[in-house]
């Protein structure tokens, strides 16, 4: 049986019926709207997919800044450490370098101390160097000159009767200037009476006078005082009195005289060594 | 280590014994004593020194003419030499240096002053 439904072929058939017509309309209205709907959707998708790449960029970006703000706290507190160190260090440098200093200072002062200790030492040994009175002499007269630095000076002994002082040996003073000093009345002569040296500890020794000796020295043997030495001026580039000065002054006064009264008593005996009689019995 | 060798010049026994006393304080340096002018050039001419400190009076020959000889010996024309003396003033330090010494220390001398004065001129640290 021929499809009537599908094969139609006869004449034109007739418009159709005004409710089909209009459920067309509705349905190409529909179906229009539809489509926009479908395109709105669609770029809605795509404005939608778009804002998560971009929010996706962003929040790479954010979060390698993040990683950029930890880096830099780690800088930072690496740079902190590292000025903690460095402070450290600079303070153990400025501890080292004052141990240094110190040490330095130290150093200088030891040999000082040494060097004073072998002045004292070689002024010693060599006043008791000698058995004659004419060595011990020399001896005396080249620890002023040598060590001392005294340009003009005289040694002086007090007479038997104990009134004046005898010059007995001279350096830089004109002989009429060599004259006895009476014990009671003299500058010089009171050292003798008192005992206590005389210094001027504030003046330039090198600008003394005879008038006006920068040192006198008391000599003494076993606490008797028996002669005086006198300091008139000093060599020029010497214009004060050290500590040195003042060990060798005290050395002169107890060492001198008694290394001069030694020489001429031995030479008085003759230079003869007396017998072991006379060494017996000394233990105490 | 390298050794030295210092000739002292000096009539005085006690200076002597003080330079020795100093100057041994210098590692590596050796010390030989003269009592004059004469004795040091005699040691002189036995013996090569690399220092010589003379005093500058003395009887027989004093310090400045050492110096003179020394610096007409050809084993020692450079050999520098170190003037002790009494004398202070700047007049007196040029003559010496004119002649040739190299340094000039007045007395009374300081042991530290010789010691830095030798050891500059030897170039020791």
């Amino acid at each position: 049986m021929p499809d009537s439904k599908h094969n139609r072929t006869g004449p034109p058939s007739d418009p159709a019926p005004t409710d089909l017509r209009k459920e067309r309309e509705n349905l190409l209205h529909s179906f229009s709207r539809g489509t926009r709907l479908t395109e709105e959707v669609v770029n809605e998708h795509e404005r939608l997919v778009s804002r998560v790449a971009e929010l996706e960029r962003d929040n790479a970006v954010l979060r390698a800044k993040v990683e950029a703000d930890d880096a830099i706290r780690e800088l930072l507190a690496k740079i902190e450490r590292l000025e903690h160190e460095k402070q450290e260090l600079l303070s153990h440098v400025q501890e080292v370098e004052a141990n240094s200093s110190q040490f330095s200072e130290r150093f200088q002062q030891v040999e000082c101390e040494f060097s004073n200790l072998a002045n004292l030492f070689v002024a010693s040994n060599q006043l008791h160097a000698s058995l004659s009175p004419r060595g011990v002499m020399r001896r005396i007269k080249e620890v002023l000159a040598q060590l001392v630095g005294a340009e003009a000076y005289v040694i002086y002994f007090a007479n038997p009767e104990g009134t004046e002082l005898v010059p007995i040996a001279a350096e830089g003073v004109s002989g009429d200037a060599l004259v006895n000093q009476p014990i009671r009345t003299s500058r010089i002569g009171q050292v003798h009476q008192s005992g206590d040296a005389s210094i001027d500890e504030e003046g330039d020794p090198s600008r003394g006078t005879l008038g006006n000796p920068p040192a006198i020295l008391p000599l003494s043997v076993d606490d008797r005082i028996i002669g005086v030495i006198a300091i008139f001026s000093t060599l020029a580039q010497k214009n004060r009195f050290t500590t040195l000065d003042y060990e060798l002054f005290t050395l002169l006064r107890r060492q001198a005289a008694a290394a001069l009264v030694s020489a001429s008593l031995f030479t008085a005996a003759e230079r003869r060594i007396p017998g072991l009689e006379a060494f017996m019995d000394l233990s105490v | 280590m390298a050794e030295y060798s210092c000739l002292i010049v000096e009539d005085s026994p006690m200076m002597r014994q003080l330079l020795v006393f100093a100057l041994a304080r210098v590692k590596n340096l050796r010390v030989t004593e003269a009592d004059d002018g004469v004795d040091g050039l005699r040691k002189l001419a036995s013996a090569r020194y690399d220092i010589i400190v003379t005093d500058i009076n003395m009887p027989i020959m004093d310090g400045l003419k050492l110096v003179k000889r020394v610096r007409s010996d050809p084993f020692h024309k450079d050999t520098p030499i170190v003037i002790i003396t009494t004398e202070g003033s700047q007049e007196d330090r040029q003559r010496a240096l004119q002649l040739g010494a190299n340094a000039y220390i007045t007395k009374p001398i300081q042991a530290p002053q010789v010691i830095a004065t030798v050891k500059e001129l030897l170039k020791i640290t």
